[in-house]
């Protein structure tokens, strides 16, 4: 038994380390705020919150391990999630059937799916054909997206959106599954599924460690790029469609942290931009630590959120320096995978 | 003061328990051209590291002007007039040439700011040592491989070098740079500078240098003049084996060609080049860098699109827009550069051996067990027995040989047509080589239709039923059976 | 001028960057009827590149080096809003804002330490390094010490040096603009950069390693050292920046700062700076903020919506980068 979970941690370093990190966090809060940790409403809290980036995080661990990374996804996800809710009000009117404004919601989700689909379309062809580095094509994709909304909304929030949709949004199924969470565990489920399970996720992981032998090994590598933001920007999107239920309203700058918290993720779990590394599972443990840490911190009275920043941000920079120790440099980064000699 | 420059005794040296160099002695005399050969990983670089101050030796005894040297540093290094010019180059490929010239000696010199005057000066005083003109201002990244080289001796110049190492300077050079450079080094041995080069080459190592040291599996199995050698003593040095004239002789040739290019052309790489490829031969590429050789082979696998020309595959002509296509036609390639072209380093073996064929391995709508993966992949490491307990681990843990076993395998795996190897040795030890050699043999006579392209005659010899020379992107030269012989192909290459 | 010098100048991206912004003038100068190069909106125009230019500055010098730094806004905002909160405590600046901007320059040193110690030890991706002391430096100011906006209790040493102007000019309309004081120290730190980027072995040093880490290493510079010393620098000089800030906008506001470094970058490298390191200049960068800030400052000369500033610096940023790395293709072909 003993050997196993040896095996287990020298393999699953990250998974050991989260682990600990997620005990450590809850016994800590535990002792502290064991009164209102333990209690049904904190709980409901940190399932209703972290579907959100949860379902961002998911999104862009695709364009990580495929060794790029989008800046641009809460851009173009507030963009879209604009758009639709637009189309919601400009639809739905007083004494219509559920029925009828369900189906208008449908059209606003499939407008906020065609929107998050152009977008991956342009990151995917500007980095694919064009050749400008990730980082340099999705900030500037960032600034349009987040340019187009404010001159539309002239930077006020768009409300109307119809009351049955922030309904569902806070519904609980069965009396203890949120629709968020229902959503963000279907999409996981979809996302894990498909880098176990397909040749997608196997060729994937393969692009982001060496984009030009998977090209010699006869993969359609641009057309994985392109497909790979499309998926993962429709994914970004409806995680912004979450954040419209819970403010009721859409707005060019809603969750513009999220990007940076997101990145911040991913790297804790060990999914960086470098490529062709990562594990999903890890990214579930980051995400609920992250959530945990947010949480934990609102319950003291005279801590602010940005405490939790503090902790993100050291924690970061420990995980980082203590991985070079582990892996004994594994960890290193490329700078320029295509600068080759 | 010694008759030798450099005199090496007993040089040891493991990492982490395990030999790199064993006992190994040689000596260096000034005004002389040493080289230094021996096949891929057979401790040259080790030994130029210990040169250099880089690594430190365990045990033997270094003599640089007859005096002992027990510790050294790069920077000592330097001082004693000990220069090394890297594969790399080590060169800023985003300054000048007379930055680049210049930057060296001006931080050795700890100096602080900037005199553009006194660092043209000095990029002068450097060209001016070997006469060599170049533009001081062009940046260093957009000039050729061999202009480069110069700028990097110019610069190792400098520090009143009396030892200038050199390695493998002539990798990338087609043969007039190397002819060019050659001329170089034998101004540099005239005025007095030792030249230590390392290659693997034979024929440039007969061309160029008076004293030869041979290593092989960290030992060194020869030191001594060149001329007391013949090629075929060098060549059993090197490689240990007995140079054998058994030549690749097809069973089953097929009447009608399976490739045929009719007039193929490619813009400034090659020109109307025509030939036929049948199953169950092996038919070799041959001629320098820049000779068009490489391109020819892209071309032929989608990766670079000829404007004019046919190729047919089969009967039937087709065009070949890019690798999946090529997947499609039953062509495969084996790529030049196995580190950036042929592998991803770090995944999984089986990932690797199984990343051209996952269609194969998964159902209509793209599912895939790993099991599956695995499976196909262990039948390839036994049936190459490529040396590893476990087909999970990473293909990085693996020597060059059995990384090049991944790669073969990985289009193996599909059902081909036509291979095509590019290189398929490079970097490769002997064993391993030889294992490679077999596999192929065995692949055409199975009905298997081969192109080797490579440098490396001895190779092409060996192992090629037909031959095909390019210069300068064209065909010069066609030879079949006891016609092909090193001797032909290089009256034919000059 | 013989052909390859001219070559040489039209190969870079500056000239082509200046070309744009020349030619970007004189369309706006046309199509505004003239507005543009009226005194004061020239006067509005620089005053507004002060701080973004400056930031730029810091920006640069990273970039020319290889790396890639997230955190300057975060050190800048730590910097500035500790060092007016201390003033304000203290009863200081209140004639002279000398104290107030040592102290940033000091917080901002001890943070860019941080970040040097860090990025020179550690062979880590700078990029998501810089992300965490970002998170990090964003996590003191706003949690751990809570330093909260200060806007009319500002030391009145900091408001009247921000009111300081050079001299004063009024257009056709009878429009008056000032041209602020704060300019010259934008001007001083472009010519401060320029001159330690080409004519320092410091500057030579940053180029090197951005160029080839470790030939910048065999040639015989101390790598880690000089990076140590480039971002203690960066974060000085992010300190005092901010200090300018505060005085233009007379408040201190701690969030001011954030997402500041998604506008700066990817002005600077459409000044020509590549994120792989070694290239870049000042006269670019400069143009590039030039052309950025024009482009948002005479939205309203030309009858456009304000709404579309974000939009028309993002399109701006779009096509840079576009252009050099088709010209980056070209040049590999």
């Amino acid at each position: 038994m003993l050997a196993k979970i040896k095996e287990f941690s020298s393999k699953n370093n990250y998974t050991v380390m989260l682990l600990a990190l997620m005990v450590i966090l809850l016994v800590f809060f535990t002792i502290t705020k064991a009164g209102t940790l333990w209690t049904v409403g904190t709980w409901k809290g940190i399932v209703m919150q972290f579907p959100e980036f949860g379902l961002m995080t998911i999104g862009v661990m695709f364009c990580f391990i495929s060794g790029n990374i989008d800046m641009s996804f809460v851009a173009l996800g507030d963009f879209a999630a604009i758009m639709a809710v637009r189309y919601m009000a400009a639809h739905t009117a007083e004494g219509m059937s559920n029925g009828q404004v369900a189906g208008v919601i449908l059209v606003g989700l499939l407008i906020v799916t065609v929107i998050g689909a152009i977008g991956g379309v342009i990151n995917g062809v500007l980095i694919a054909y064009l050749n400008i580095p990730p980082v340099m094509a999705t900030i500037a994709m960032q600034l349009v997206w987040l340019g187009l909304s404010t001159a539309l909304t002239q930077g006020y929030a768009v409300t109307g959106v119809p009351s049955l949709y922030t309904e569902i949004g806070h519904m609980m199924l069965f009396g203890f599954l949120p629709v968020p969470l229902l959503v963000f565990i279907i999409v996981f489920a979809i996302a894990a599924f498909l880098l176990k399970f397909t040749t997608y996720g196997k060729k994937l992981y393969m692009i982001g460690t060496n984009v030009k032998a998977a090209k010699f090994s006869a993969i359609n590598t641009k057309g994985m790029i392109i497909g790979t933001f499309v998926l993962a920007d429709i994914i970004c999107c409806y995680g912004c469609m979450l954040m419209v239920s819970s403010m009721n309203s859409a707005k060019a700058d809603y969750g513009t942290s999220y990007v940076m918290s997101v990145i911040l993720i991913l790297v804790l779990a060990g999914v960086l931009p470098d490529g062709g590394m990562g594990k999903i599972f890890n990214v579930l443990l980051a995400v609920v630590s992250i959530q945990i840490i947010s949480s934990g911190v609102n319950m003291f009275s005279n801590l602010n959120p940005y405490h939790a920043s503090l902790i993100w941000g050291g924690l970061l920079i420990l995980v980082l320096i203590l991985s070079t120790k582990f892996t004994g440099g594994g960890f290193k980064l490329r700078k320029s995978p295509k600068k080759n000699k | 003061m010694s008759e030798y420059l450099l005199e090496m005794t007993g040089i040891c040296k493991s990492f982490s328990g395990v030999h790199a160099l064993k006992n190994v002695n040689f000596k260096v005399r000034p005004g002389k051209v040493m080289c230094l050969a021996g096949e891929n990983g057979c401790g040259k670089s080790t030994l130029v590291k210990i040169i250099s101050g880089v690594y430190t030796k365990d045990e033997g005894e270094v003599l640089f002007e007859g005096k002992p040297i027990t510790k050294i540093t790069p920077a000592e290094a330097t001082k004693l007039g000990i220069q090394v010019i890297y594969q790399d180059l080590s060169i800023f490929p985003n300054l000048t040439v007379m930055e680049n010239l210049a930057i060296n000696s001006e931080i050795t010199a700890g100096k602080k700011l900037v005199n553009r005057k006194r660092w043209e000066a000095t990029a002068k005083e450097a060209l001016s040592k070997i006469g060599y003109n170049i533009d001081l201002n062009a940046k260093m990244g957009e000039l050729s491989v061999a202009d480069k080289q110069l700028v990097a001796i110019c610069r190792a110049l400098l520090f009143d070098a009396k030892l200038i190492i050199m390695d493998e300077p002539t990798t990338a050079l087609t043969k007039k740079e190397v002819d060019a450079l050659f001329k170089t080094a034998r101004q540099l041995r005239d005025s007095g500078i030792a030249i230590m080069f390392i290659s693997h080459k034979t024929e440039e190592i007969f061309e160029i240098s008076d004293d030869v040291c041979i290593m092989r599996n960290g030992e060194n199995v020869f030191a001594g003049p060149t001329a007391e050698l013949t090629p075929q003593q060098f060549t059993y040095h090197m490689t240990g084996r007995e140079l054998t004239d058994d030549h690749f002789i097809p069973k089953n040739v097929s009447k009608e060609p399976v490739l045929k290019t009719e007039h193929l052309t490619l813009k400034d790489k090659f020109e109307d080049v025509s030939f036929e490829l049948h199953k169950g031969e092996i038919l070799g590429i041959t001629g320098l860098l820049g000779s068009g050789r490489t391109e020819l082979a892209l071309s032929l696998f989608g990766l670079e699109h000829p404007k004019e020309g046919t190729i047919t595959l089969n009967g039937e002509q087709v065009k070949i827009s890019n690798p999946i296509k090529a997947q499609k036609l039953k062509i495969g390639y084996v790529p030049e550069d196995r580190l950036t072209e042929g592998l991803c380093l770090q995944q999984p073996i089986s990932d690797n051996i199984t990343l051209s064929s996952l269609k194969r391995l998964s159902n209509a709508i793209g599912l895939i067990k790993n099991q599956d993966i695995l499976d196909d992949a262990n039948i390839w490491k036994e049936k190459f027995s490529i040396k590893t307990d476990d087909v999970r681990k990473f293909a990085s843990t693996l020597s060059g040989g059995n990384q090049q076993k991944i790669v073969l395998s990985k289009w193996l795996s599909n059902d081909l047509d036509v291979l095509i190897l590019n290189g398929p040795t490079v970097g490769v030890d002997v064993g391993a080589k030889q294992d490679i050699h077999a596999l192929v043999h065995n692949l055409a006579n199975e009905g298997l239709a081969v192109i080797i392209i490579s440098d490396d005659l001895s190779e092409v010899v060996v192992n090629c039923s037909r031959v095909i020379v390019m210069k300068e992107g064209r065909i010069v030269g066609e030879m079949t059976g006891d016609d092909i012989t090193e001797n032909n192909i290089l009256d034919i290459i000059r | 001028m013989n052909k390859a010098t001219i070559k040489r100048i039209t190969g870079r991206t500056e000239f082509w960057i200046f070309l744009v912004l020349v030619i970007m003038c004189i369309g706006i100068q046309i199509a505004s009827g003239g507005q543009l190069f009226e005194s004061s909106t020239v006067v509005t125009i620089l005053r507004a590149m002060v701080v973004d230019g400056m930031f730029a500055m810091i920006c640069l010098v990273v970039m020319v080096s290889g790396g890639f730094d997230l955190s300057f806004p975060a050190v800048a905002a730590l910097a500035y809003a500790l060092s007016t909160t201390i003033c304000v405590n203290n009863g200081w600046c209140n004639t002279n804002p000398l104290i107030g901007f040592l102290l940033a320059i000091v917080i901002g040193a001890v943070l860019g330490m941080l970040n040097g110690w860090i990025i020179a030890n550690f062979k880590l991706n700078t990029m998501i390094i810089t992300l965490g002391t970002q998170t990090f430096f964003i996590g003191i100011t706003m949690g751990l010490l809570e330093l909260k906006e200060i806007t009319s209790t500002l030391p009145v040493g900091f408001r009247t040096f921000g009111e300081s102007y050079l001299f004063e000019v009024t257009n056709s309309a009878g429009l008056r603009s000032t041209m602020t004081t704060m300019f010259i120290p934008f001007v001083l730190l472009c010519i401060i950069t320029s001159f330690v980027l080409n004519k320092t072995m410091f500057g030579r040093a940053l180029y090197a390693i951005g160029g080839n880490e470790v030939s910048a290493e065999r040639a015989g510079y101390n790598v880690k050292r000089v990076k140590f010393i480039l971002y203690t620098v960066v974060g000085a000089s992010a300190g005092f920046i901010g200090m300018i800030r505060v005085c233009m906008a007379r408040q201190s506001i701690p969030k001011a700062m954030v997402g500041k470094e998604m506008t700066i970058i990817p002005a600077v490298i459409l000044g020509g700076a590549s994120i792989f390191g070694g290239e870049g200049s000042v006269f670019g960068t400069v143009c590039a903020v030039g052309i950025i800030t024009v482009v948002s400052n005479s939205m309203l000369l030309m009858g456009i919506d304000s709404y579309w500033q974000d939009f028309f610096n993002g399109l701006v940023i779009l096509v840079g980068v576009t252009v050099s790395a088709i010209q980056a293709m070209r040049r590999r072909k």
